[in-house]
């Protein structure tokens, strides 16, 4: 426990710092000016956000492969902490797109799969509180897993076809659509310290899962003890 | 810098730390109630 | 026994089972019908307005008939107790789930065969036209539907407040479905009516991905 403090504590002034290259390192954006600053937090936590997914769809497959409990744990808590982060993107892009476009919010074909992925991971919490036997809560939630993530890049496609009116992607777009080294150096940055971030939450979410297992698993032992107690003092 | 905006930038800054920080929260104090639950169990045992 | 021959038998039990009482059919058939009705309450639509919402109301009803109609599906071993006679009967799970499949695929395009009528006829929509490829579509749209809607029904009927979690499981995983579903439809009750090769292929796509999915997920559905 004491191993994680420091982390945070480190993590915390790395943050620190990435809100300050976001606000005073990067070059202003010719055209949106102070706006685009979001971007550097916007963008990295949807990094952030998509690792995550990467995780729990590794732990629904590894879950049902192997069977050990430990894999169910990591997938729970790569979904609260994705949703976290795909909360984040959620308020921080309409906050960005009012000035900028004049609208809260458009279905354009990024916002409105980030907003399926987001109900959908909400979703897979439902199902979870709605499960007693842990065994049972594990399988079924990592068979709902898996559908929403093959139905991730069919979203994509159908959204995508749909609909078009985001920028176009900086990063992996085509040719003319580089970054500024130095907003591309402050973007990594910052996407590096949201993917650490990311983790320090995951592994604290696991902790309280893993304690949750241990709590119940003690009363349950608890309970037979106090049971066969009172059988021998009955007989 | 410009400070168009300005607004708009301050209020999703502050929007990114209070989501995580929120959330870091709740997982703390669920932490704390099932370490509570956890005692109170473990303080049962010596009785059997 | 083949799993063809498993499959059939599931499938058989499922509908003769239906067709003793007929209960699920005359209910989701009432249920359209009211959907379809309160459409117009709320829309109020003109020609025009009925053929470009039209797809939009006969999906949305089909998915809301689908949450609520495929809950029974296992729910009803889970009631009776005869979950255990399934697991133990000596078919492949994929052969129950199949079977079953199959005759959720045969209610829900019986609800079809009352809905489209009765929507072409209160919107003023001719589908008559456009028949042969309508229920081409339909059929595509309601095979993915079934097939992760039964998959669903299992999960939900394992769990507390299925009749409600059913909903929230299968509604949000049929967006890439619908979609693809709404805009072909689309595309047939147009003016000059045109099948769409991109949406057609999607919703292919789907019950290709979907189907395997649940081919090789159905183990874990029945297991104790």
């Amino acid at each position: 426990m004491k191993r994680y403090g420091i982390f945070a504590l480190i993590l915390t002034v790395l943050m620190f710092f990435a809100g300050y290259a976001a606000l005073f390192i990067a070059p202003d954006e010719a055209t949106m000016h102070a706006i685009q600053r979001i971007f550097y937090f916007h963008a990295s936590s949807g990094w952030a956000a998509m690792e995550a997914s990467m995780i729990v769809f590794f732990a629904n497959v590894a879950y049902l492969a192997k069977r050990d409990l430990k894999w169910d744990w990591l997938a729970i808590s790569a979904v609260e902490v994705s949703v976290a982060f795909w909360t984040v993107m959620l308020v921080t892009g309409p906050i960005w797109a009012h000035p900028v476009w004049g609208v809260w919010w458009t279905w354009d074909w990024r916002l409105t799969l980030t907003l399926v992925i987001w109900i959908l991971y909400l979703c897979y919490m439902v199902l979870r509180t709605l499960i007693a036997d842990p065994e049972r809560r594990a399988v079924f939630s990592a068979v709902f897993g898996i559908f929403v993530f093959l139905g991730v890049p069919l979203d994509y496609l159908s959204i995508r076809i749909w609909r078009t009116q985001h920028p176009q992607p900086v990063i992996f777009g085509g040719q003319n659509s580089g970054l500024d080294p130095t907003m591309a150096k402050v973007f990594f940055y910052c996407s590096g310290v949201m993917t650490l971030l990311m983790i320090l939450l995951v592994v604290k979410r696991y902790r309280l899962e893993r304690l949750r297992h241990d709590a119940e698993e003690l009363r349950l032992a608890v309970e037979e003890a106090s049971e066969s107690a009172g059988m021998s003092r009955n007989l | 810098m410009h400070i168009q905006n300005f607004g708009s930038l301050f209020a999703a800054y502050i929007a990114v730390w209070a989501i995580f920080f929120i959330y870091d929260f709740t997982v703390a104090r669920r932490i704390a109630r099932v370490e509570k639950d956890l005692a109170e169990i473990k303080s049962q045992i010596p009785h059997k | 026994m083949t799993t063809a021959r498993a499959a059939a038998i599931v499938f058989g039990r499922e509908v003769r089972a239906e067709m003793r009482t007929r209960e699920l059919l005359q209910t989701s058939i009432v249920f359209v019908i009211i959907v379809v009705t309160l459409f117009n309450f709320a829309f109020e639509p003109d020609v025009a307005e009925a053929r470009r919402i039209g797809p939009g109301l006969i999906w949305i009803t089909l998915l809301f008939a689908a949450s609520l109609m495929l809950n029974p599906s296992f729910a009803k071993e889970q009631n009776n107790d005869t979950i255990y006679a399934l697991r133990m009967a000596p078919a492949t799970s994929f052969a129950i789930v199949l079977g079953k499949t199959l005759a959720n695929l045969l209610f829900l395009s019986i609800i079809e065969i009352v809905l489209v009528p009765v929507f072409s006829v209160l919107y003023n929509v001719p589908v008559l036209p456009v028949l042969g490829r309508l229920v081409l579509i339909l059929f595509l749209g309601t095979f993915g539907l079934v097939v992760v809607g039964t998959v669903f029904s299992a999960l939900s009927a394992q769990a507390r407040l299925r009749e409600l979690l059913l909903p929230l499981l299968l509604l949000p995983v049929m967006i890439p479905l619908l979609t693809p579903a709404v805009e072909a439809t689309a595309g047939l009750f147009a003016d000059s009516p045109a099948l769409d090769r991109t949406w057609l292929s999607m919703l292919i796509a789907f019950d290709v991905v979907f189907f395997t999915a649940s081919w090789l997920l159905c183990d874990y559905l029945l297991e104790e």
